[in-house]
């Protein structure tokens, strides 16, 4: 277990013409790509830009993946020279490199409005933070310490049963668990109406 | 969707699933567009919890990627496999080379030996005899071959190669006796007698060519 076998495992199956796997693993790294882009760009909506560009060139290059490092620190070097390429082709253009630097707050929230398009898509994110930390604050210790063991520290199974002082089957199934927890409340929210309103936006 | 389902899922997520098991769930994960949603907000929990900025339920950029990657060529065709099946081919044909290159060397070494093995033979012979009683030092019971002392012993003479047949050599002498001094032809045959005397001592028809000759 580990070694990026489940990334890996994905990764063949988009090299054998399996669109659908590449889908999986935008979902799992495009908070954590958009979250590395953004140290080099502030503005929210062109990280995400520079991100699907990343992704992209990752989806082209991916024959040539072997699976000698991780997949995601493959992705990760991806998104680090597309990002410096977009900076200094950014730079080339200074009309627009002036206009949102006057200050870094009115910066970040022009980016932010971009970002969510709608006050809508604003409210969500803050809507979803409320409702995960509301959903872990609720959770029993043993699951919460779990996930955030897990979520937080990146702790592996292993060492989270160390830790904890248990199994690693219990820990697998306290994680899963909180996770269904935070899940169901998620679900909510998104069959409430929020979700759709941002998907629709 | 049911319940071992979920955890193999949560598992996965986080890289602690069986290989085999990853791969089978992988192959569901791609077509089930339910299995992914959940798979998505688990990304979005974990976001969450880490305090990542952006964190949406439904991304638009997990959208705009998909559609643009809808509209690319699939990799299975013309990707990954195919270059797979290239490197493996440079790799065979690179050790069919080795293989036939080495099978040439080996023929052309026999066929060296065959052709010459009075040459060859000897010099093998020599190689082949280290002298353990100068060549080796004892440690603790064992014996181990030191390579800076080891030496090679000379053949007997009895296996030395005879570039002239003693038998001739001694019809030349008798020969020359005929038109030599009996003084000369006494000095040369005690002098070939010395220089051979194993070969002299066993020809026998050395002997009869002397008698002969006195």
């Amino acid at each position: 277990m580990g070694a990026d076998v489940s990334d890996l495992s994905l990764v063949r199956r988009v090299q054998r013409g399996d669109k659908g796997a590449f889908d999986a693993l935008v979902l799992k790294y495009q908070h954590k790509l958009v979250k590395l882009v953004m140290r080099y760009v502030r503005n929210p909506a062109e990280a995400e830009d520079i991100a699907q560009e990343a992704f992209i060139k990752a989806y082209r290059a991916l024959p040539q993946f072997r699976g000698d490092s991780a997949f995601y620190t493959w992705l990760y070097r991806i998104a680090i020279n597309t990002a410096k390429n977009a900076v200094v082709s950014r730079d080339r253009s200074p009309i627009e490199y002036n206009l949102d630097r006057s200050s870094d707050e009115s910066y970040d929230m022009q980016g932010r409005m971009k970002d969510s398009e709608t006050p809508e898509g604003l409210v969500l994110t803050d809507e979803i933070r409320s409702i995960v930390n509301g959903a872990i604050d609720a959770l029993p210790e043993d699951l919460r310490t779990a996930i955030v063991l897990r979520e937080l520290e990146g702790l592996s199974y292993e060492e989270i049963a160390a830790t904890m002082d248990c199994p690693v089957g219990t820990v697998r199934s306290r994680i899963f668990r909180a996770r269904e927890a935070i899940d169901l409340r998620l679900r909510e929210v998104f069959e409430g109406g929020l979700g759709r309103a941002e998907e629709l936006g | 969707m049911n319940e071992e389902l979920e955890s193999q899922l949560s598992a996965m997520f986080d890289d602690e699933l069986s290989a085999a098991e990853c791969e089978l769930l992988a192959r569901r994960l791609s077509r089930d567009e339910q299995l992914k949603a959940r798979w998505g907000r688990y990304a979005v929990i974990g976001a969450t919890i880490r305090a990542e900025r952006g964190v949406r339920l439904h991304a638009a950029l997990a959208r705009k990627v998909n559609t643009a990657i809808l509209a690319e060529p699939a990799l299975g065709v013309s990707g990954a496999p195919q270059r797979a099946l290239r490197s493996g081919l440079r790799w065979r044909q690179a050790v069919a080379g080795l293989a036939v290159a080495a099978g040439v060397a080996a023929v052309s070494v026999f066929w060296l030996r065959a052709e010459a093995p009075l040459a060859v033979a000897p010099l093998t012979a020599q190689l082949a005899l280290p002298v353990q009683a100068f060549g080796t030092t004892q440690t603790a019971g064992t014996t181990v071959p030191a390579r800076a002392d080891s030496y090679v012993l000379p053949r007997a003479p009895a296996s030395r190669p005879v570039v002239v047949p003693v038998t001739e050599l001694a019809n030349y002498v008798v020969a020359h006796s005929m038109v030599s001094s009996p003084v000369a032809r006494r000095n040369l045959l005690s002098a070939f007698m010395t220089s051979d005397p194993g070969a002299a001592g066993t020809e026998e028809p050395l002997e009869v060519a002397t008698s002969n000759a006195q």
